[in-house]
């Protein structure tokens, strides 16, 4: 019985492809978030040549929100839709020297306030393959199939979140997330996949130095 | 017997393959939220124009597929939100409507210069673009063209799913939104329709339409007035 959970785990971690990752924070400014306060996650424009992935704002959004320690999150497209058209890909300020002037605009301090926004977070980077190798061949006929060979392959995600403070109108600070993961896929009949989740790596790990960044 | 199965199972299977080769994407109606800006003093009239009742494009997408959007009646839903959202007043023409039979201060008819998308497969991305560009006209309340003004919107989505069809309509809906900011951050100071809550522009000062140049006003009318009417604007000066 207890060698069969021994052979489960061992299994398990040798599922897992290898990776290896940094988590920092560089502060600015003192934060801290009182009852009724919240935060939005934004990805930072389009035109502006940045590539996060859409599921990754998602994942750091719920990863922020969730658990017994979670803050508010205040969902990105909400806020985007009732602050409109100042957060637009085109129309979002690049930096902290534009929030001045964008919160005496007719109604966004009030939007704002209803929200309970303090914190805005905007995130850039993305999660891109930067090196593959190995050969894999698969075979099917009437007396059946299988395959042959060996491929792996690294991710890199490499994030930055860049925390604005509504009260002062400044920046709070960054935090980024570093993380490398290799994969691997042998076959020997049957293909046996070790995935390594960098980018979900990268989403828990930014979450959790962001949520005690925030919250000190 | 056995032959027919066979060239049904055949022509069954070039079916699925043409299939598979394009793609139709239909938009749904987009929602334009309320702004936060304060409205311009004008009462404004927009014309629909008849493209925006059926607006479909097609792309083809050389040695690979073709797809297909057919954008419907959303261009003219976005128009008649983001206007009823800028300005104090909005009456709605329809191409065929006689805007002499509105009260208005500014009468503005947008159209679309250029709709354009880029997929993956051609952009070596991992997502849709979107490029429109619309032609916005706008005429005082006898129909002197005020101005003309080109807005160049862009949308861009990554690819999710197998299809990728609702990433290329998110593309086009950011596209609009897109428009939708230019318009309300830049309206006023391009176009200065403001202006035209205060009456009509004196004749005398306007120039030429560049749209016209080198035709010749006939007997004593102004350029503008002979452009509008021909572009199917107010026609008064033709009574």
């Amino acid at each position: 019985m207890r060698r069969n959970k021994f052979l489960l785990a061992f299994v398990g971690i040798g599922l897992a492809g290898c990776v290896t990752s940094r988590v920092e924070d560089a502060r600015e400014n003192v934060t801290g978030l009182e009852d009724g306060q919240s935060v939005v996650i934004m990805t930072k424009s389009y035109h502006q040549g940045n590539e996060t992935e859409k599921d990754y704002l998602t994942c750091v959004e719920k990863a922020l929100g969730s658990g017994s320690k979670g803050i508010k999150v205040v969902p990105h497209q909400q806020f985007v839709d009732r602050l409109f058209p100042w957060f637009e890909p085109r129309t979002a300020p690049a930096d902290t020297k534009g929030l001045p002037a964008l919160m005496e605009r007719p109604g966004v301090a009030d939007a704002v306030k209803a929200l309970g926004v303090r914190y805005v977070v905007w995130l850039d980077g993305d999660t891109e393959r930067v090196a593959e190798g190995g050969s894999l061949s698969c075979a099917a006929g009437p007396g059946g199939g299988g395959c042959f060979g060996f491929a792996w392959w690294q991710n890199d995600a490499d994030y930055e979140a860049a925390v604005w403070d509504l009260d002062g109108n400044e920046s709070a600070g960054t935090v980024s997330a570093d993380v490398s993961g290799t994969s691997f896929l042998p076959a020997l009949v049957v293909p046996i996949p070790l995935i390594a989740r960098t980018q979900t790596k990268a989403c828990k790990g930014l979450a959790q130095q962001l949520r005690a960044f925030i919250v000190q | 017997m056995i032959q027919e199965i066979r060239y049904a199972s055949l022509a069954g299977m070039a079916a699925i393959l043409l299939a598979g080769c394009a793609s139709t994407v239909t938009m749904e109606m987009p929602t334009i939220p309320e702004p936060r800006i304060e409205k311009i003093p004008v009462d404004v009239a927009v014309r629909i124009p008849a493209e925006f009742e059926n607006f479909v494009h097609v792309e083809e997408v050389l040695g690979k597929s073709s797809w297909t959007i057919d954008l419907g009646r959303s261009n003219a839903a976005f128009f008649t939100q983001l206007f009823g959202h800028m300005f104090d007043s909005l009456v709605v023409l329809g191409p065929d409507d006689d805007a002499r039979d509105y009260q208005f201060d500014a009468l503005i008819e947008p159209s679309i210069d250029g709709f354009e998308f880029s997929t993956p497969g051609q952009s070596q991305s991992d997502a849709f673009a979107v490029w429109i560009r619309y032609r916005m006209s706008v005429f005082d309340s006898v129909g002197n063209r005020a101005s003309t003004w080109t807005v160049n919107a862009y949308g861009k989505s990554q690819k999710e799913g197998l299809g990728g069809g609702d990433s290329l309509k998110r593309a086009a809906i950011l596209a609009m939104r897109d428009a939708a900011a230019l318009i309300i951050m830049q309206m006023e100071r391009v176009t200065n329709i403001s202006q035209l809550a205060n009456g009509p522009l004196d004749p005398a000062s306007l120039e030429p339409d560049p749209a016209f140049a080198g035709t010749e006003p006939q007997s004593g009318e102004p350029a503008s007035v002979i452009g509008v009417f021909a572009i199917g604007g107010i026609d008064d000066a033709t009574e």
